[in-house]
């Protein structure tokens, strides 16, 4: 449907301009406080506007933003960004409280799937009501017809009602009518996600052609990656402000930076509640986990299918009493990068006269698959004990457990740490207290990310000229 | 309001479209089909037929089901669509919240296609009219022009209704029984030459029941609808219709959000 708000006849068609546009929405709680009632209408129509602020959010925030013709932009941001309500506004379901949308053009929007088909009706018949709300006449729809059920492959249940129809066939036939009504821009809100391999194959062929002819394409998705591959620019939305615009790759990885940092907030306060609520004293659960534990290797990575739960034992001779994993730079960090570096930094508080100390430590994937392990008797570390006889009382100190490179792969990981006697009977055992997650630039398989290149050495060809490639990770 | 009736034009492929299915599929899925549109009204003036012609013996008119068959017609056409109207627009679920889609077009079309079916309905009330001897006349030309003077009427009260209802879901209660007792005050059931003279006057207020008595005119009385009424209610009709959409203008852009 042609709903261009044509302001002026100037700007060439498939031009979007938002000014400075705000938008809010009056908090819709079921409470009687903030709902509409007559009583406020009437006095809103008597006394001017009332706007009380604390009944309103702010959707979208004072946003301007200029698309040209034949730009295709990609919109992301978390949920509630306000990234639909930027949508709405453009296509003009919603008109903003302040600032101007202006748009020039012919407009096809999928905000919603099946959004305007009626159910009761088959394909056939909404495919015509569709085209007809989009503008064309009912000659302009015949003869595109067959190409949109086409297009859509629905051509065996184009007579069926569409309330039969999977949301699959739903969007692809939303899809069609919106792409072969030669709409010069094109509105999509993460509807495509729906759409089987093959489709989407098509589908990117079909705004790959549409972009080339010139006309306007503005893409709200969670999928990155198609917006690195369909969008010229793109906008970052986070909490109804533009946080980040610009070319995709960029804006997206600032996007991913802020996720991580969110994330690694959200891992820290874990940690931080695991620490908070462990047992203080280790002794309560003394014995019997050890007993089971007898057997392992050193460094104690424990079986995952015994030992599930976050957990905590030993006699507490010697007691860990905080755990910090800092990034290269010494600063307090749970997300790392396969190329970082880390260290594991133990505090612990001698308690009892100890003949052996031996420290540990594990990781163990959040699936339960056993990582790495090793302690300190394992390596020939000798672990410093303070002379018993000289002084009485608890003796504190710390160790440092420094990784040169990480070298997982993207994933979550528990934190192991223990002190132990050296036939493993253990003074502190904290087992899965602890969690880091890992990030890696690329979708590898498996679990460890080596430090790696590939080099090529071949004569293919009589004259056997050779071919060197490298590539490093 | 210019804008809406320009868009009204601009979209009435789509109008003539949605009223076309909108026939189409109240009675979609049912046996008889479109033969409802027709046996709905034929019950409800046999009931009245039987109640106050044999029942009360109400002996004031001649032809008394012919008398109700004309009046109600247009009353079915005027009060069921001016209820789905009013439901239209906060009914519209993602048309409106998630299509670009001009909303005024939907009251526009219930309005439309309960005239349809009215209009559908009066080769049957001819046919009724022939049966029972009684001669359509000349009269009946007017017919359009009563039709247009009161689907102005309708089309304004619906617009601003159905506004009004985005924002107050309990008008379409409160219409509900209002249409109950407007029914009443309306000369349906009942000749206007049964209220006493000195009271007569008060069917000024009442636009609908002058639209009845004109219907009376042209089918039954033979006579053309009364000038002065006409230019009366049409002038009531044009008001009401500015102020339907200066109260739809006053809400419409905020219906993709309280829908």
């Amino acid at each position: 449907m042609s709903l261009a708000l044509s302001n002026s006849e100037t700007a060439p068609p498939g031009s979007i301009v938002l000014d400075r546009v705000s938008k809010r929405f009056r908090k819709r709680t079921l409470m009687r406080k903030n709902y509409t009632t007559v009583k406020g209408q009437l006095m809103e129509l008597l006394f001017g506007k009332d706007e009380q602020e604390s009944g309103m959010f702010t959707a979208l925030d004072t946003i301007s933003v200029k698309v040209k013709p034949g730009c295709s932009l990609g919109v992301i941001g978390r949920n509630g960004s306000g990234k639909s309500t930027f949508l709405k506004l453009i296509s003009g379901i919603y008109r903003p409280d302040s600032g101007s949308v202006s748009v020039e053009g012919r407009i096809s929007a999928l905000i919603e799937l099946g959004a305007g088909f009626h159910p009761e009706f088959s394909g056939r018949e909404n495919v015509y009501l569709g085209g007809v709300m989009y503008g064309l006449s009912r000659k302009e729809i015949d003869d595109r017809f067959d190409a949109i059920v086409r297009y859509a492959e629905l051509e065996d249940y184009i007579d069926d009602p569409v309330k039969t129809y999977s949301s699959g066939m739903y969007m692809r036939l939303g899809f069609s009518l919106a792409i072969h009504t030669d709409p010069d821009i094109l509105l999509i809100d993460e509807v495509l996600a729906v759409g089987d391999a093959g489709f989407i194959h098509r589908c990117h062929d079909t705004i790959s052609d549409f972009r080339r002819r010139g006309k306007t394409l503005v893409f709200v998705t969670h999928d990155l990656s198609s917006v690195e591959r369909w969008c010229d620019e793109a906008i970052w939305l986070d909490k109804g402000v533009v946080c980040g615009r610009g070319e995709p790759r960029r804006v997206i990885d600032q996007y991913m930076q802020t996720i991580s940092e969110a994330e690694e907030q959200e891992l820290e306060r874990v940690n931080q509640a695991a620490s908070e609520d462990a047992p203080d004293a280790p002794q309560e659960l003394a014995e019997e986990p050890a007993e089971q534990d007898s057997e392992e290797e050193p460094g104690d990575v424990r079986d995952p299918e015994r030992e599930d739960g976050p957990g905590r034992w030993g006699n507490g001779d010697v007691e860990i009493t905080d755990v910090r994993i800092r990034g290269a730079s010494g600063e307090k960090k749970w997300l790392f990068g396969s190329e970082d570096s880390a260290v594991v930094e133990v505090d612990y508080c001698i308690k009892q006269p100890v003949s052996e100390l031996v420290f540990g430590i594990g990781i163990l994937r959040v699936d339960g698959v056993a990582v790495f392990g090793t302690n300190t008797s394992l390596e020939g570390v000798e672990v410093p004990l303070p002379d018993f006889s000289a002084a009485e009382g608890e003796f504190r100190g710390t160790y440092k457990f420094h990784i040169d490179r990480v070298g997982l792969l993207e994933n979550t990981y528990y934190l192991d740490v223990a002190a132990h006697k050296s036939d493993h009977t253990p003074y502190d055992y904290h087992h899965r207290m602890y969690k880091f997650s890992v990030r890696c630039t690329k979708p590898y398989h498996g679990v460890f990310n080596p430090k790696h290149s590939w080099s090529f050495d071949c004569s293919y060809t009589a004259e056997s000229k050779q071919v060197q490639a490298e590539g490093r990770c | 309001m210019l804008r809406n009736i320009n868009e009204m034009w601009r979209f009435r492929n789509l109008i003539s479209a949605l009223v076309g299915r909108h026939l189409n599929a109240r009675y979609r899925g049912s046996v008889l089909g479109f033969v409802w549109s027709f046996l709905n009204p034929l019950c409800l003036i046999a009931v009245y037929a039987l109640v106050f012609k044999y029942y009360i013996r109400f002996d004031q008119v001649q032809n008394y089901t012919l008398f109700l068959f004309a009046g109600l017609l247009p009353w079915i056409w005027f009060s069921t669509g001016i209820l789905e109207a009013t439901a239209s627009i906060s009914g519209g679920g993602s048309l409106i919240t998630k299509a670009m889609f001009p909303a005024h077009i939907l009251p526009t079309v219930s309005v439309l296609t309960n005239l349809a079916n009215f209009l559908f309905a009066i080769p049957l009330l001819i046919a009724f009219m022939l049966y029972l001897g009684v001669m359509p006349t000349w009269n009946l030309l007017a017919l359009p022009l009563v039709l247009a003077n009161q689907g102005l009427f309708l089309l304004g009260l619906s617009l601003g209704l159905a506004a009004l209802n985005v924002h107050f879901r309990d008008i379409q209660h409160i219409l509900g029984n209002l249409i109950t007792l407007w029914f009443f005050l309306c000369p349906i059931l009942y000749p206007v030459t049964t209220i006493p003279a000195n009271m007569r006057f008060s069917l000024i207020f009442n636009p609908v029941a002058l639209y009845t008595n004109m219907y009376h005119d042209i089918f039954i009385n033979g006579r053309h609808p009364d000038v002065l009424e006409f230019v009366f209610t049409l002038a009531v009709a044009c008001v009401t219709f500015l102020l339907g959409n200066l109260v739809f203008n006053r809400y419409r852009e905020e219906f993709a959000e309280l829908v």
